[in-house]
């Protein structure tokens, strides 16, 4: 009778174990959503994306995975379309009943996911859209990782007003007509009141603009020959293409976007050695170490899709793992949410600055180091450290 | 006895259905509809609601191009319209969600006169251009009135409540959508066969013969501008409510592009065609996703890399072989399956 009294309480015990665990997670599996840009002309942030989650999960899993449960990453294409995103989170939530969320699309996309995120309580680590509208007002079980563009402009600015010290230096911005092209003109509008310099000209163009010939042409008569390039890839290409043909002399600060190889290789003909500042490396040896773990993981199709967004979703899944790992084995979404809110000085391995979400946004890798392309080489180099500004 | 389809009077002509048959598979298509948050999960719930907001929106655009001829390109603009207003109205200023749902419409039918008026004298391709035209302005107009539209941050869109029950989760906005999918299509196959309606189908077929006949060319289509518009305005509110975020990303130019095709590929100028349309453009994703997914573990590193696009092409392919092979679209396809089930075994 005893034994059986024993043997039910075990019984009833390990059910309510049972019942309280959360979707996505089983004895030997945690599944992680991954919503991205799988298709259309943006398509090779989300393939980079995915291979970066790819191959830190081949990781995790080849060390024991998560306290011996392995991660399955869930991967659905929103190709850039918000209410895809919304559609593609019902679907991983309901469908796949994923456990947490690492790949995190464009920032409007996010921002349709969020409500849904709020809803579930789904961690979720954002990735791919370091955007202020994100983590201000911050949501509780979500933590991005990334600098604000902002700040990242404010660095290469005052990078070029402290060592390059152009003669009669004259500012000039060209941005988007949006929340990412503001917070672009919050830095620049930092660094230009802050150092004193003469601001010639803001110009704002509408997204999707191609044809620059005017914008720059009126730079060229304001006189700039210090430019924050707020265009993004073919745009930025192409601006950089009109100051060329104008044979601007020019000290230019980019997106990171910039620094991707497709970037590279549409601006580069223009011969400015232009800055990025970015959150994650761009070379030395924490990427050549990463590259030649990916070798180990990924097919020479995807080694050839690897760029930045690549390292930062690697970085936001080891991150996410290691909150995982704290919980132990009673893992659910409301302990990984409590464990990554704590994670402090979070080591990866040299690819971007120590991750912590200790802070009241929730927003990490706030440290930005700023890098200057080779144009004829398409390689970049170094300039500064990982700093905060 | 019945003798195929002929319609001997006026009153037959003007009904929605003489047969028996028609309304009996209706009432249990509704009943279906009706039961089917209980039968299915979440997801397919979502997705019905997708489709149904999708019927709403080719219901409208159908008013306009397929049952009037005047081509629109500026579908996108209208649901922008229909969404902010909603979005502004329960958010920033209040409203409950059952007045600012019609007040997206009206204010999307008021709008549609800024692109009506100075449309009237045009037609075919000129017009859609101006459409088109009219989808960017908006676009600009909300990205710049940042007081009244928050500009490119959007706005989240929550709270809409009736009684008590949460109008955006679930089983609650699938029965909101599907009762004003209903009252929509009804609305429209009553339209379509009023005076209104005929006059439409007359600047449709022929606008000189039909000016002749005495139809103000001028009135009858800022009427159909109007009808449309509103009806699409309604179809934003239900994606502002569904998606609970509005912002200028979620209505891209691509979207008119889909109404078009949704109401080309249904059949132009019907209603039920513009049902069809809707709901094979919204599952056919969904569609190629599970046809996909059953061959994912037979080549996966081939499927892992080149699926989504894949998946893309076939979607184009689809469509594209749809209209070559079928070019009066779904709707043409259901006639010919009714024509034969009617005259079998004649060919006849």
């Amino acid at each position: 009778m005893k034994n059986g009294l024993l043997a039910l309480s075990a019984f009833l015990l390990a059910s309510t174990a049972a019942y309280a665990a959360d979707p996505g997670v089983s004895d030997t599996e945690i599944k992680i959503g991954d919503v991205n840009i799988m298709t259309g002309p943006a398509s090779f942030i989300g393939r980079a994306v995915s291979v970066g989650s790819k191959i830190a999960a081949a990781e995790i899993n080849e060390a024991g995975g998560v306290n011996g449960r392995k991660i399955t990453i869930v991967t659905e294409d929103d190709g850039y379309v918000p209410a895809r995103s919304f559609q593609a989170l019902t679907k991983l939530i309901e469908v796949d009943e994923i456990f947490a969320l690492n790949g995190t699309s464009g920032t409007a996309n996010v921002l349709a996911m969020m409500p849904l995120i709020e809803e579930n309580n789904l961690p979720t680590v954002v990735t791919t859209a370091p955007n202020e509208l994100v983590y201000n007002p911050v949501r509780p079980s979500v933590f991005t990782v990334g600098a604000s563009y902002s700040d990242a402009f404010y660095a290469q600015l005052k990078y070029i007003h402290e060592n390059s010290e152009p003669a009669n230096a004259v500012y000039g911005l060209i941005r988007q007509d949006d929340d990412f092209g503001g917070a672009v003109e919050a830095g620049y509008d930092r660094a230009v009141k802050e150092f004193g310099v003469k601001d010639g000209l803001r110009i704002r163009f509408k997204k999707g603009t191609a044809n620059f010939a005017a914008e720059v042409a009126q730079m060229k008569q304001a006189g700039v020959n210090v430019l924050a390039n707020g265009g993004i890839i073919a745009g930025a290409a192409n601006i950089l293409g009109e100051a060329r043909k104008l044979s601007m002399d020019l000290q230019v600060a980019s997106v990171w976007s910039e620094d991707m190889p497709p970037s590279v290789n549409l601006s580069a003909p223009a011969g400015y050695d232009y800055l990025v500042a970015d959150y994650v490396a761009l070379s030395g040896p924490a990427i050549d170490a990463f590259l030649e773990k990916a070798k180990k993981y990924a097919s020479d199709e995807e080694i050839g899709a690897i760029n930045r967004y690549t390292y930062v979703t690697y970085v936001g899944l080891k991150a996410l793992a290691e909150a995982m790992g704290q919980c132990g084995q009673d893992l659910t979404r409301a302990c990984t949410v409590e464990k990554l809110r704590g994670l402090k000085d979070f080591d990866t391995q040299g690819i971007s600055a120590p991750l912590s979400f200790d802070n009241p946004e929730q927003l990490s890798g706030t440290a930005v180091a700023v890098y200057q392309l080779n144009a004829a080489e398409k390689t970049f180099k170094a300039l500064t450290d990982f700093a905060d500004y | 006895m019945r003798t195929g389809h002929f319609k001997e009077r006026t009153a037959q002509l003007v009904a929605l259905s003489d047969s028996k048959v028609v309304w009996s598979f209706a009432g249990l298509l509704l009943a279906l509809v009706l039961a089917a948050p209980f039968l299915i999960g979440n997801y397919q719930v979502t997705l019905l609601v997708s489709a149904m907001i999708a019927i709403v929106g080719a219901v409208g655009l159908n008013m306009l191009t397929g049952t009037t001829g005047l081509i629109s390109l500026g579908q996108a603009g209208f649901l922008a319209v229909g969404a902010y207003t909603n979005a502004i109205l329960m958010m920033d200023h209040g409203w409950p969600v059952w007045l600012s749902m019609p007040a997206a419409g009206v204010v999307s039918a008021l709008v549609s006169l800024l692109v009506g008026v100075p449309s009237l004298r045009l037609k075919g391709l000129y017009l859609a251009i101006t459409t088109l035209a009219f989808a960017f302005i908006i676009n600009h107009v909300i990205l710049y009135a940042e007081w009244l539209t928050h500009g490119p941050n959007g706005i989240f869109v929550s709270g809409a409540k009736v009684m008590g029950v949460d109008l955006q989760r679930g089983k609650a906005l699938y029965y909101l959508t599907f009762g004003i999918t209903v009252l929509v299509v009804f609305a429209a196959l009553n339209i379509q066969r009023s005076r209104v309606g005929r006059a439409w189908m007359a600047i449709r077929d022929h606008d000189i013969a039909a000016r002749v006949m005495g139809v103000d060319l001028l009135r009858y289509k800022l009427y159909a501008f109007m009808v449309s518009s509103f009806i699409v305005g309604i179809a934003g509110a239900l994606i502002s409510l569904q998606i609970r975020f509005v912002n200028i990303d979620v209505f891209a130019l691509i979207l008119s592009i889909e109404a078009l095709a949704i109401i080309i590929l249904g059949g132009l100028g019907s209603i039920a065609g513009a049902i069809l349309g809707a709901i094979f453009l919204s599952l056919l994703p969904e569609a190629i996703r599970l046809f996909f997914d059953v061959f994912a573990d037979t080549n996966s590193s081939f499927y892992t890399t080149y699926v989504y696009e894949i998946r893309g092409i076939t979607y184009g392919i689809v469509i594209i072989a749809f209209l070559r092979l079928k070019p009066e679209g779904l709707i043409g396809l259901w006639r010919d399956v009714r024509k034969y089930w009617s005259n079998w075994p004649l060919a006849y």
